[in-house]
């Protein structure tokens, strides 16, 4: 099962790691090993527990079984310095949206260790290469969707991270913005960054990552380069991701659902 | 300004911090922004670029507590029976604090966001949890200084310096023990329950709470009993359950050297639990950071509901099909959302209690009292707080709906809206109080008497509505910082109830008076709910 280029470093290694809510087991054994430079698009269907293995990462679940290595330290024992050199974007766009642009990114820089004016220089022309140059001073509670992932991907790649935590990162963003994400996202990889990327679009996940890890029920299902899981299956990474969770009742779903549409109208 | 000077006395504490392993320079510029959006909780609807801080709202709502605190002045100087005067003094206290650090500050304890946001940088969650006690304490500082400091200063004068400065350190042992306590109840649900229920749980002990301090107090009153204007203190062992009573016992052994045991007893409490509590809150931090995780988390399937009652009612008292849906959704949205419940639950409890309070005090001094059903209007008071939250929502921005939805008469959103509190809210409180009146008083003839309140209520939800908020949609402002704080509003609609409690009680001075009351007030109500709403 382990893919492409083993000689590399290792960023991040997950053995046999379980987790479960409540006696309700959400992840039961998922392994793989991550190595630098490469995107790892994390997809699976809802409640395959992408997100819990995504916060077991970064530390926000602890209490699990199994070993997590980042930048191979044991997160268990480590202590948060790890973190310094992540970066998030966090599903749910939770910011703390009272703040202004300018203060968000001053604080979040601050936290990672930079001082105010590297903080102020680069977070300006970041804004400015994003197109929010003239919302740096205003409140992020007055942004668009697509502005406030804007500001969240500023956020999280502002420290020059080693390793980046995208969750659905381009949910909101327009065409050209998400061309200058998907190229970012390139760019950082062939410079040796780490890109661990979940999201529910197949088509974009198919053509940006240069592995793809399938979860589906707790474990993981496949893994591999689009190339090698093309060798099992067949398709495209869309028909494969169906294939292999067992679902093929899209069509006769969606005839039910315009069924269901047509019923109940009185007047 | 006044963060600013708040983060600078901190700065004087910086090596106790690291003394206790905190990282006081992140602490700090946590605390900077956590201070910043406190000062930005204000209706935040249209704001825009590079506006100006306004601290105002918060600034005005210290003014209101220095307002508040002027009502302890007369308990503080009026004699020497401190164990009494020191025990109202504190359970007024206790109800300040307690009530603002639950209506305002289980945000900051319960804030999700802090998790993605501060728990994925490089900070220990030491530093995190100090932060976050440190926001509280700053917060209670600020709000308890404003409360007490003239009082502080009058006792100062009239009582002498040990007084005062015994008065202060008990007040910061109060302030302690009120956040920590907080915390702990919160910390103790957060154990054994999850997801939604967990934050419907959470609301319930918040309106509880702000409840039974109501009713704590009323205890507290009659622990003492007045004699020939001597107040004496019998000892009953669930006195010890009254916190206020603890605080005040210093004063009495300290300054009169009252040496009972009881009295003791009660300074040991006084000093013991606010420390013994803040070690126990210490010790369960990190599991409470942990739970604190189950918040983002969604439990299981909930069983669905069935809800004939309401849609019986809606076909009873809405015309079109649209009102009727209108009332079903302003109905589940006064039974569901939490921040509503919140700010609103606790204001009814007030007004069932309230008129018992009342009529009991009344018996007390006169058993017959002919009247004593007037202070059922005390329920009353319950509406125009209740109409005035009903234009906010947490989640003010769904309100587009109303925009794209093909209503042709935008005022019966409204009207379906106060429908669904009268139902919801309005009639069950109304007409429980009312039965247990009847009950007490075991007299039918009361009954005119009752329907004429009622009808009075309904007419004045449609005033109240009229006055308050004429064209906002419900449920479509964000609730802010400020809004509790309308005292003026507040203080004229008392005097209005008071006006329609003095018309009652004239025109039942007239035999058949109240039968024609209620005649008026029933085509009033009719022309009333008719005009307004077309």
């Amino acid at each position: 099962m382990r893919p492409i280029k083993t000689s590399q470093t290792s960023v991040l290694k997950i053995e046999n790691l379980t987790k479960s809510f409540n006696g309700k087991p959400v992840l039961v054994g998922v392994d793989f090993e991550v190595y630098r430079g490469q995107i790892i698009g994390y997809i699976g269907p809802n409640g395959a527990g992408k997100s819990t293995t995504v916060k077991i990462m970064l530390g926000l679940i602890d209490k699990y079984n199994g070993k997590v290595e980042i930048f191979g330290q044991d997160i268990a024992n480590a202590d948060v310095s790890y973190k310094a050199k992540i970066g998030y974007v966090p599903e749910n766009g939770e910011v703390y949206d009272d703040l202004t642009a300018q203060e968000y990114l001053t604080f979040v820089g601050k936290m990672y260790g930079m001082t105010e004016n590297a903080i102020d220089y680069k977070a300006k022309r970041l804004m400015d290469k994003f197109g929010i140059y003239e919302s740096f001073t205003s409140r992020i509670s007055s942004f668009s969707k697509g502005m406030k992932q804007k500001l969240l991907i500023i956020s999280s790649i502002l420290h020059d991270p080693e390793l980046l935590f995208f969750d659905e990162p381009l949910s909101g963003l327009d065409a050209n913005s998400v061309m200058i994400v998907k190229e970012l996202m390139a760019q950082l990889a062939a410079e040796g960054k780490t890109i661990f990327y979940s999201s529910h679009i197949m088509d974009v996940v198919e053509k940006i990552s240069n592995r793809i890890i399938l979860l589906a029920d707790g474990k993981v299902i496949a893994d591999g380069t689009f190339e090698q899981l093309k060798e099992k299956n067949e398709g495209t990474l869309e028909q494969i991701f169906n294939e292999l969770t067992g679902f093929n009742e899209h069509e006769k779903i969606a005839s039910e659902i315009v069924s269901i549409v047509h019923e109940g109208h009185k007047s | 300004m006044m963060n600013a000077i708040s983060l600078k006395i901190l700065d004087k504490f910086s090596r106790l911090f690291h003394l206790l392993g905190i990282n006081y320079i992140t602490m700090r510029q946590i605390l900077a922004i956590k201070l910043t959006m406190d000062q930005r909780r204000v209706p935040t609807i249209f704001q825009d670029v590079k506006q100006k801080e306004n601290s105002n709202a918060f600034l005005k709502s210290l003014l209101l507590y220095a307002l508040y605190g002027l009502v302890l002045i007369p308990f503080l100087i009026m004699g020497d029976n401190y164990l009494f005067q020191m025990s109202i003094v504190f359970g007024m206290v206790m109800f300040i604090l307690m009530t603002s650090m639950i209506a305002d500050f289980s945000t900051v304890l319960l804030d999700v966001r802090d998790k993605a946001i501060l728990n994925t940088k490089p900070v220990d969650q030491k530093t995190i949890s100090a932060a976050k006690m440190i926001h509280v304490v700053i917060y209670m500082t600020q709000l308890t200084g404003a409360f007490i400091l003239i009082p502080l200063a009058v006792s100062l004068f009239v009582k002498g310096i040990t007084f005062s400065l015994l008065l202060l350190v008990e007040i910061i042992f109060v302030a302690l023990f009120i956040i920590v306590l907080t915390a702990l109840i919160y910390m103790l649900i957060l154990r054994y329950f999850d997801g939604e229920r967990l934050k419907d749980l959470i609301n319930y002990v918040q309106i509880f709470l702000s409840v039974s301090i109501i009713v704590g107090y009323q205890f507290i009153a009659h622990s003492f009993q007045f004699v020939d204007y001597v107040v004496s203190f019998d000892w009953q062992w669930w006195h010890v359950l009254i916190p206020p009573i603890w605080f005040a016992a210093p004063f009495e052994w300290l300054l009169l050297g009252n040496q009972e045991w009881y009295i003791m007893l009660f300074t040991a409490l006084a000093a013991l639990i606010p420390i013994g509590s803040i070690f126990v809150y210490i010790k369960f931090i990190p599991s409470f950071e942990r739970n604190l995780q189950k918040m983002m988390q969604t439990s299981g399937s909930t069983k669905i509901r069935k809800h004939r009652w309401e849609q019986t009612m809606a076909k009873l008292i809405c015309r079109t099909n649209h009102e009727k849906t209108l009332f079903q959704f302003a109905y589940k949205m006064i039974s569901q959302e939490r921040e509503f419940k919140l700010k609103v639950y606790p204001s009814l409890g007030f007004s069932i209690i309230m008129p018992f309070i009342l009529l009991f005090n009344v018996i007390q001094t006169d058993s017959n009292a002919p009247y004593a059903y007037l202070a059922i209007y005390f329920c009353n008071l319950m509406i125009p707080n209740v109409i005035h939250m009903l234009k906010f929502s947490s989640k003010y921005k769904g309100s587009w709906i109303y925009g794209v939805l093909p209503i042709a008469n935008r005022k019966s959103i409204y009207r379906a809206t106060l429908k669904a509190f009268i139902v919801k809210l309005y009639l069950p409180i109304i007409l429980l109080i009312c039965t247990i009146f009847l009950t007490i008083f075991s007299d039918i003839s009361l009954l005119p008497d009752m329907i004429a309140i009622i009808l009075v209520g309904i007419w004045y939800i449609v005033i109240c509505y009229r006055l308050i908020n004429n064209q906002h949609y419900p449920f479509s402002q964000p609730f802010s910082f400020a809004q509790n704080t309308n005292t003026a509003m507040m203080i004229v609609t008392m005097f209005v109830i008071g006006g329609f409690a003095f018309v009652h009680f004239l025109v039942s001075l007239t035999s058949f008076g109240v039968y024609f009351y209620i005649i008026v007030l029933f085509i009033s109500n009719w022309i009333s709910w008719k005009k307004v709403f077309s």
